[in-house]
């Protein structure tokens, strides 16, 4: 069955702003069919079937409920793969970028969360950064023996 | 299974992590605490620092570490005041994770504003504490 078109002229469509066309068809106007007065009933039931994930979303930080409640750990991930750069030492934000990261992974598989690609970016960040921390460690170890030393004493002179 | 039970079992399994990360991180507190970062010969230089004399975000954080082991808040504050800033509350996150761990309660990562706003301030402090006007305030002591 076509839709019939609204009070304003406009084609109608079925989405929140139907609520308020609920007012104008106390006296449906002349291109209103009757079957227009079964919208009202028939809405708020597939309205409760259409959006499940709303219904059963898990009582959360007082944010609205989303489909995706583990998306933050995909976004942990991430920053935590961008601080290991911005930290000499990559170590330290490294390790628990990857280790939210393979988390964040999971629960993209469980299907809580939708960010794979943000979380495999966070893993990959981490795993470089780790390894670019072993390379320094094992480099200032073997060729700058020199250098090993010198914590408190190469800090530059501050002007 | 009772509920008595289930908080049993899930008390063995998630406590472990905050256990074990919480050891390791006492472990090398302690290190760091009675083997001075300031005297040489001790640790590792940063290559960083060696080889641009940038200081990054993380600057006299161990020297800092060191000194707030030894209750020297203005000390560890000349040396990275956004650690001092940042480890007694790391510490007390810790500690809120254990507790909920411990009586089985979910624990989740704290919302994601903070995780861009944090990036930021690293950003922003590591940027500034280089600039020469205000490393005697943000940088490490001499």
């Amino acid at each position: 069955m076509t839709q019939p078109p609204g009070p304003d002229g406009s084609p109608e469509r079925p989405g929140p702003h139907r609520a308020e066309d609920q007012p104008p068809q106390g006296q449906p106007p002349q291109d209103q069919p009757p079957h227009g007065q079964a919208y009202p009933q028939g809405y708020p039931a597939s309205d409760a079937a259409g959006v499940p994930p709303y219904a059963a979303a898990p009582p959360g930080y007082g944010y609205a409920p989303t489909p995706y409640p583990r998306n933050d750990l995909a976004v942990w991930s991430l920053v935590l793969g961008i601080a290991s750069y911005v930290l000499s030492c990559g170590l330290f934000t490294g390790i628990p970028a990857v280790i939210v990261g393979y988390k964040a992974r999971g629960a993209v598989q469980a299907g809580e969360a939708n960010n794979g690609g943000m979380a495999t970016a966070g893993i990959i960040l981490g795993w470089v950064a780790i390894g670019l921390s072993v390379a320094a460690v094992v480099l200032l170890v073997l060729f700058v023996p020199a250098f090993l030393y010198t914590v408190g004493s190469t800090i530059p002179d501050q002007p | 299974m009772t509920a008595e039970a289930r908080t049993r079992e899930r008390t063995r399994r998630d406590v472990a992590a905050p256990a074990v990360l919480g050891a390791i991180v006492a472990g090398a507190t302690a290190y760091v605490a009675l083997v001075d970062p300031n005297s040489p010969g001790h640790y590792l230089t940063c290559p960083l620092l060696l080889l641009t004399g940038l200081e990054c975000p993380g600057c006299g954080a161990l020297r800092a570490t060191h000194d707030l082991a030894h209750l020297d808040l203005a000390g560890a504050w000349s040396m990275n005041p956004l650690w001092v800033v940042l480890a007694p509350t790391l510490v007390l996150m810790w500690g809120w994770w254990m507790a909920r761990a411990w009586t089985g309660r979910p624990v989740r990562p704290l919302p994601v504003p903070v995780a861009w706003v944090g990036l930021g301030v690293l950003v922003v402090f590591g940027v500034l504490r280089n600039v020469p006007a205000l490393s005697g305030w943000l940088g490490p002591a001499a």
